[in-house]
């Protein structure tokens, strides 16, 4: 196509048209595109469970092979052994003094590094906070498509086949990727968690040598942050429908003497202030599913079914014949959230 | 201080249905500004000095236009419409192309690009990190403390596990945690004043930006099929008084205790 300057074959300004004789256009990215990249942003003592899940299922999404890339000091190295038990066939574990704490700056920069290194088929990415800040900057350096928060992942090998909640949870919708790497946050608990395996493998030293940007003046660890309702096996959900504020103190009493249970809530209550955030369920909050899901007052918007419609049994308390939420209860009373919850507490006492 | 405020016409909500072959139904005339982006703007007017530009923009169709009215009669000094029949279909990249290639040319001096923290139809939340990426500066997500003090630019950022303040550098983005749960209504001589403040189209020629980068065509993602989510169980419905409803729960819950 050289020394074609002035002519009118357009083929070079129209991206959609083909040279003459060329029948299909290749992604030259293909051949050399293998293998999934999984990426652990925590700095942490203990390998999280949804860490532990992303690895074992990478193994069974691709025919390359399965490259885990961490971040932090030389404490990470005890959990070498459980990142290989899952799964991991080279692990990454990026070191420099901008790694000392989380940036989505720094992470994109050295997992884009990386990445251009391995040139793997597929990056996925826990869809927590950090994660799904970092994923879209490092969608944007590599110029790859990047699918959010999904819930259901399927491959022929190499290609991804997304499945992600949309319009609230109303809709599924499936996504592809037309390049490499695909990029993908994963909803935590969308893969079966493995169990505790310890293996060996090959490490390579990621050595980061840029410089962290961030000023940061302050940084608190939050206090209500160790408690996480995804371990509960019974939850206790409250719902606008309950109408003190009291009603909160009554269901965490009762938590407290039921073994493995917790209080969560819908957006409802987390707005009101009545509880924290990280205790909300639902499409803006966390995804549960315990063995027991009791709602207090919640009329079961579709935003707060996708976060629990998953648990192996649903009681809904509920004055209002017709709230949605009784579509997807075992088991619906048709009773005073506020007043039969005192009555329990009192039962129990 | 110049502020730059991204914001998107949406659905209403309320308004959205599907069908039973699992499309979506969009009724006429629902659409409205997303209450995510209306909260961050109202945060950057509750801060905004005299002398402060706030300037908002969106991408998306012609009555998209409504939705910056509906932000220049909430407070906000001008808009820009970025629209053009090829950015339609736009996934988060090629959208973050577009606003990243408009704040280039168009609010190169913007002190603080400001985002919601998601959009309410999509939900992905990419876009201002992705954007942010794009133009190569500092992003600041989950912000929920935001105060100017001496010409800086100061963020609490609540990541659920820790929270952490920050010195924002000039040109960052930054994506507000919330929304407003109380809202609050536009008076009649806010939405005389927004009707005469200007309100700019922005094409794709405008951009720079080739036919086919951006819109369906220029997607590094493609939709390839949705279904209608099935959360129905088999429901048994028993009306009880308090006490009777206790005493169901408490034999459920005996397998626990």
């Amino acid at each position: 196509m050289s020394g074609c300057e002035g002519g009118n074959c357009q083929t070079c300004q129209d991206s959609d048209r083909l040279p003459p004789g060329m029948l299909e256009r290749y992604s030259l990215d293909v051949p050399v595109s293998s293998g999934i990249m999984v990426v652990v942003p925590v700095n942490a003592s203990e390998l999280p469970d949804y860490a532990a899940e992303l690895i074992s299922a990478a193994s069974g999404l691709t025919d390359g092979r399965v490259y885990t890339v961490i971040f932090g000091n030389q404490d990470m190295k005890e959990l070498y052994p459980y990142i290989f038990g899952y799964g991991t066939d080279t692990l990454y574990h990026v070191r420099g003094k901008a790694i000392g704490s989380y940036t989505p700056e720094v992470w994109a920069d050295a997992l884009s590094q990386i990445s251009e290194r391995i040139k793997p088929a597929a990056i996925l990415i826990p869809s927590d906070k950090t994660g799904r800040e970092f994923a879209p900057r490092l969608a944007a350096r590599l110029k790859s498509g990047l699918t959010a928060d999904c819930t259901g992942l399927s491959s022929d090998g190499s290609v991804l086949r997304m499945i992600r909640p949309a319009f609230s949870g109303t809709l599924m919708a499936e996504i592809e990727c037309s390049g490499f790497p695909q990029i993908v946050t994963v909803r935590p608990g969308t893969f079966p968690r493995p169990e505790k395996r310890r293996a060996s493998g090959t490490v390579i030293y990621w050595p980061y040598e840029g410089d962290s940007c961030k000023e940061i003046t302050a940084e608190t660890p939050k206090t209500d942050a160790a408690s996480d309702i995804r371990e509960a096996k019974v939850l206790i959900a409250i719902g606008a429908g309950v109408r003190s504020r009291s009603s909160v103190d009554d269901a965490e009493k009762l938590a407290s003497r039921i073994p493995g249970a917790m209080v969560c809530c819908s957006r409802a209550i987390a707005e009101r202030g009545w509880m924290p955030a990280s205790r909300q369920v639902g499409m803006s909050g966390a995804a549960v599913k315990p063995e027991l899901y009791i709602a207090f007052g919640i009329s079961g918007s579709v935003q707060h079914l996708a976060g629990m419609s998953s648990s192996a049994r649903i009681i809904a308390v509920n004055t209002d014949p017709s709230a949605p939420i009784h579509s997807c209860a075992d088991l619906s009373i048709l009773s005073d959230a506020t007043q039969t919850l005192k009555e329990l507490l009192e039962r129990v006492s | 201080m110049k502020y730059a405020v991204a914001v998107k016409q949406v659905p209403g909500t309320a308004d959205i249905s599907v069908d039973s072959g699992g499309n979506l139904i969009r009724s006429a005339g629902t659409s409205v500004l997303d209450l995510y982006c209306e909260y961050a703007l109202r945060r950057i007017l509750a801060v905004r000095a005299p002398e402060d530009e706030v300037t908002v923009f969106t991408m998306g169709p012609g009555h998209a236009s409504e939705a910056l009215r509906r932000c220049l009669c909430l407070g906000a000094d001008r808009a820009f419409l970025i629209s053009d029949a090829s950015f339609a279909g736009s996934d988060t990249w090629a959208t973050s192309l577009v606003l990243s290639e408009f704040i280039r040319r168009f609010l190169p001096d913007a002190d603080l690009i400001v985002f919601g923290r998601t959009a309410s139809d999509g939900g992905t939340g990419q876009v201002p990190s992705e954007t942010a990426g794009l133009l190569s500066v500092q992003q600041f997500c989950y912000v929920d403390d935001f105060y100017v003090e001496d010409g800086n630019i100061n963020v609490t950022q609540d990541y659920g596990a820790f929270v952490r303040s920050c010195r924002v550098p000039a040109g960052s983005v930054i994506a507000f945690a919330g929304t407003d749960p109380c809202g609050t209504l536009m008076s009649i001589s806010d939405r005389i004043s927004g009707m005469r403040k200007p309100l700019t189209k922005i094409s794709r020629e405008d951009l720079g930006i080739p036919p086919g980068s951006a819109g369906i065509k220029g997607s590094k993602t493609a939709v390839i099929g949705t279904h209608a989510v099935e959360i129905r169980r088999k429901n048994r419905k028993v009306a009880a008084g308090p006490s009777g409803a206790a005493d169901i729960i408490l034999k459920e819950l005996e397998a626990f205790r």
